[in-house]
């Protein structure tokens, strides 16, 4: 297979976890660390790019895996409302000052959100014993609807202050990564990881159709709703970690897709890793425009993604899922 | 416009709408908090502010429930309310006030204007007198101490999580500097930046101040982010005050905010 460029992508994804704790916003030399230094790097930079990392890879991954089981090259992570539903919760609890779980509140609001409508898409994608990609797309954008619409209702009556702080979140938002998020996301990103590279198989056949995939002996609805259940772990835990990151969802399985390939048992870890070294890129880049100011990270990912993913368009002329 | 024949020009309006809670307050100040008959969603100082007819929030007051109020002038500020609302309200022949002081070193100067505009000159000039004495006063106090304080670090945080803080242009940061302190964030490219929890760390401040959340309770708000700083000298010494929302609207009760924040610093 295309080991040399999984090679390439394994020593960038190192490189620019090196480049996000030593570089920037100022440079650290770790051959001598001062205690600042050290508490800087151990207790802000590495926990940071950890959740950083961890929620690129979750959404790398989740696009990759749902734009084969929706067999559809526009499907991204958020498009089955998951964020939305995250977005609403935790803006409800941001808007709304609660704490009762201290700084962990925001994320397992987020986390609640996203859980429940994972599940009220899949009640909805589920006809006929199963669960079909037109019905759980639809119910997707349609749920998407409703919460933006309740997301924008909240905030138009709220403060300017709470607006704020709820549009900082939405738009992702990696200041607050701390050691304690990094457990729970590890369990959920590679839970689901595990779960679709290991039925990246079944994927492979279900693009080219369920009755394909039934001739090879895959049990379609099974192995949808396995890969649907994968993608709603990911797509919680990285919303969870630090809001909405956009671009990387949707367009680094087609970057990753120009590499190496269409194979989901190859495209899922490449997305993943791609997207967890974009997004660490993406935010050193957000702390280092403007020192001392941060700006959110999302915002940058599609300002350095778009573009590459533009010009890689221009060249290639077969386009696929 | 010309209905209000009975009232002479030196009278002040009748009517008067406040698209923000700073103005409110200082109407109140000039004494013509019975003349209000419209404000925001947000003002709620003094108390009987509660009881006035709403028109809206600062960026999205309603043309309608303005214009349904009547009002002989419309007092907005450049700060929170759209521009292009003045304009609206001048199609529809509406009066406006405009008032554009952001510093606190610029306010008396404009409820000077204020004053002038509402026909009550003498009034708005008292007021701003006396501003003005409070500020030189603190200032006056300032040098009376020496410079020793300026090297003191301030950090004012408005928000913990995300960490947002005080920057340049802010009446906090104006208040910081008037108190001869620095504020490690007025190097900052916008007024209320989202700031790096590193630089934090690195810049050390002596005192961390905490400003007011809407019925929060800030103490309980900030543990998570103060706990992440406790090398800092601030977090270690435990010179970390929660103040009062005095500063957070340049009226008059900023002076109020001023001395809330000169009480918290010399405090040790």
């Amino acid at each position: 297979m295309s080991k040399p460029k999984i090679a390439a992508l394994i020593l960038v994804t190192c490189l620019v976890f090196l480049c996000s704790l030593f570089l920037a916003p100022k440079a650290i030399n770790p051959a001598s660390l001062s205690d600042i230094e050290r508490e800087i790097l151990f207790s802000i930079r590495l926990p940071r790019v950890l959740v950083a990392f961890l929620m690129g890879v979750a959404l790398g991954a989740s696009g990759a895996v749902l734009q084969g089981v929706l067999r559809n090259p526009l499907a991204d992570p958020y498009i089955l409302g998951i964020s939305s539903g995250a977005s609403l919760t935790a803006a409800l609890g941001i808007i709304g000052g609660l704490t009762f779980l201290g700084s962990f509140t925001i994320p397992v609001l987020a986390f609640i959100g996203a859980i429940i409508t994972g599940g009220i898409v899949g009640v909805m994608g589920w006809k006929r014993g199963g669960l079909w990609p037109e019905r759980l797309l639809l119910a997707g954008v349609g749920l998407s609807f409703l919460f933006s619409a309740l997301l924008m209702l909240m905030m138009s009556i709220s403060t300017d202050e709470g607006l704020r702080r709820a549009m900082l979140w939405i738009f992702g938002d990696l200041s607050m990564s701390e050691w304690q998020r990094v457990p729970y996301g590890l369990v959920f990103v590679l839970a689901g990881i595990a779960l679709s590279v290991v039925r990246a198989k079944a994927l492979n056949a279900l693009i080219l159709g369920d009755e394909f995939a039934h001739s090879l002996g895959f049990a379609p609805q099974r192995e949808r709703l396995i890969l649907f259940v994968s993608v709603g772990l990911m797509t919680a835990a990285s919303v969870s970690l630090g809001g909405m990151i956009g671009f990387i969802g949707l367009l680094m399985p087609h970057i990753m897709r120009f590499f190496i390939g269409s194979d989901s048992r190859m495209l899922i870890p490449a997305s993943a890793l791609g997207g967890g070294a974009l997004l660490c890129i993406a935010d050193l880049i957000s702390k280092s425009i403007m020192p001392p100011m941060e700006l959110p990270a999302g915002v940058v990912t599609a300002i350095i993604g778009a573009p590459y993913f533009l010009y890689l368009l221009r060249r290639k002329d077969v386009l696929s899922v | 416009m010309f209905s209000e024949a009975a009232a002479g020009p030196a009278s002040p309006p009748a009517r008067i709408v406040s698209l923000a809670p700073s103005m409110t307050e200082i109407l109140y100040a000039l004494g013509l908090g019975d003349n209000i008959v419209g404000v925001t969603s947000f003002c709620d100082y003094p108390e009987e502010t509660k009881k006035k007819t709403r028109v809206g929030g600062m960026s999205n007051p309603s043309l309608e429930a303005v214009a349904s109020l009547k009002p002989d002038i419309v007092v907005m500020t450049t700060d929170g309310n759209p521009r292009e609302f003045e304009e609206l309200l001048r199609t529809l022949h509406i009066k406006t006030f405009v008032f554009t002081a952001r510093r606190i070193a610029e306010l008396p100067q404009g409820i000077r204007e204020l004053g002038a505009a509402l026909n009550i000159r003498d009034r708005g000039a008292a007021l701003a007198k006396e501003l003005d004495q409070s500020l030189t006063g603190f200032a006056a106090r300032v040098k009376a101490h020496g410079p020793g304080k300026s090297k003191e670090k301030i950090l004012y945080i408005i928000w913990p999580e995300p960490l947002i803080v005080a920057g340049p242009g802010t009446a906090m940061d104006d208040a910081i500097a008037l108190l001869g302190r620095t504020n490690i964030a007025s190097s900052a490219s916008t007024a209320y930046p989202k700031y790096s929890l590193e630089e934090v760390l690195r810049q050390a401040p002596d005192v961390i101040l905490i400003g007011k959340g809407s019925g929060m309770d800030m103490m309980e708000v900030s543990r998570g982010i103060l706990h992440r700083m406790t090398s800092v000298p601030a977090v270690r010494n435990g010179n970390i005050c929660y103040l009062g929302d005095g500063l957070y609207r340049l009226g008059p009760r900023i002076i109020q905010g001023i001395e809330e924040l000169a009480e918290c610093l010399n405090r040790k």
